[in-house]
């Protein structure tokens, strides 16, 4: 699990800016309007864009890149999705989207800690 | 030559110090200096693919090395940093599919985020075969796809915009290795099951 601050500071500022600014996005476009599945999936598309030029052309030069990347695009898909799901106004969606970036970047950090290590596959 | 990768890696040249040098690569320091400390000074190398060098900092000094790449203007990037290195490397603009080398010519051959762009991963892992001592060591940095859910679907929904200009995000690379011939001894995932050192042997 990585423990340099440098490092850890950049995969909670990724995660978390990746889902507020995701929610933001879905919600301002009023996805919801397009119904709750609609809504939910042009979101996770929206979310996923973003998260892919954020971190590809912004936050991977500076904390790392498969592990900014991924865990971002999984950020922003869900975060993308929250507006339509819960019908939430920009500001809320912002909130919500942050949180689901910390709750992404919590299980990655987890799933990576279980997963580490070596093994015969 | 395949020279659709070639213009595709020509084009990333430009900016690839940029989008690679800083965080990604300050990131895998400490899993580097490891991965490449198992290069031994008594062994011929062969390193693949050399890009613009940026992994020539963590070789260690005096290794007698063969160093190929697809790219021209990626080893143009490269030639500041071969001549800093404290030792010998041998660039050579090469493609892995099509190596002109002798068969069994290198007792190690090492990798760094390669197979995530040859585009037949197993053909360049055979190509790899058949320049390997038997016995020989094969050691691959790599970040591969994942076997695990969600994180397999991200993968695959990446790679299809990111091939278009660099890498491919979802590929098996272990499955590969072991489908060219070679005995797997060691896989260690650095991040996920995701970034990760291979270490295999060609069987005697």
């Amino acid at each position: 699990m990585e423990r340099r601050p440098w490092f850890v500071f950049g995969d909670l500022i990724s995660n978390v800016l990746t889902g507020a600014l995701a929610a933001a996005l879905a919600a301002s476009l009023a996805v919801s309007e397009l119904g709750m599945i609609g809504g939910m999936l042009a979101g996770m598309l929206l979310g996923m864009l973003l998260a892919m030029l954020l971190t590809t052309f912004c936050l991977s030069v500076f904390f790392g890149a498969m592990e900014v990347m991924l865990p971002c695009m999984l950020s922003g898909m869900l975060a993308g999705m929250a507006p339509a799901m819960w019908h939430l106004g920009v500001q809320q969606a912002m909130i919500r989207g942050a949180w689901i970036g910390l709750v992404v970047l919590a299980a990655t950090y987890i799933a990576s800690m279980v997963l580490a290590g070596s093994g015969r596959e | 030559m395949d020279f659709h990768t070639q213009k595709k890696w020509d084009r990333a040249a430009g900016t690839f110090d940029i989008m690679a040098g800083r965080g990604p690569e300050r990131r895998w320091r400490p899993a580097k200096e490891e991965f490449f400390a198992a290069m031994r000074e008594d062994a011929n190398i062969l390193f693949l693919a050399l890009g613009t060098g940026l992994d020539i900092a963590y070789f260690p000094a005096r290794r007698h090395i063969t160093a190929i790449d697809i790219s021209p203007k990626m080893l143009e990037k490269a030639v500041r940093r071969v001549r800093t290195y404290d030792g010998s490397i041998d660039v050579q603009l090469m493609d892995v599919h099509k190596m002109d080398f002798p068969k069994e010519s290198f007792d190690q051959i090492f990798t760094s985020c390669t197979f995530c762009s040859v585009p037949d991963p197993v053909k360049g892992l055979r190509a790899l075969y058949r320049v390997l001592k038997p016995g020989g060591e094969l050691h691959m940095f790599e970040h591969t796809g994942s076997r695990l859910f969600p994180y397999n679907v991200m993968l695959h929904v990446m790679t299809l915009v990111s091939s278009a200009f660099g890498p491919d995000m979802d590929r098996p690379t272990v499955d590969n290795v072991r489908n060219a011939g070679f005995e797997i001894i060691r896989v260690h995932n650095l991040f996920l099951d995701v970034v990760k050192t291979i270490h295999a042997r060609r069987p005697f």
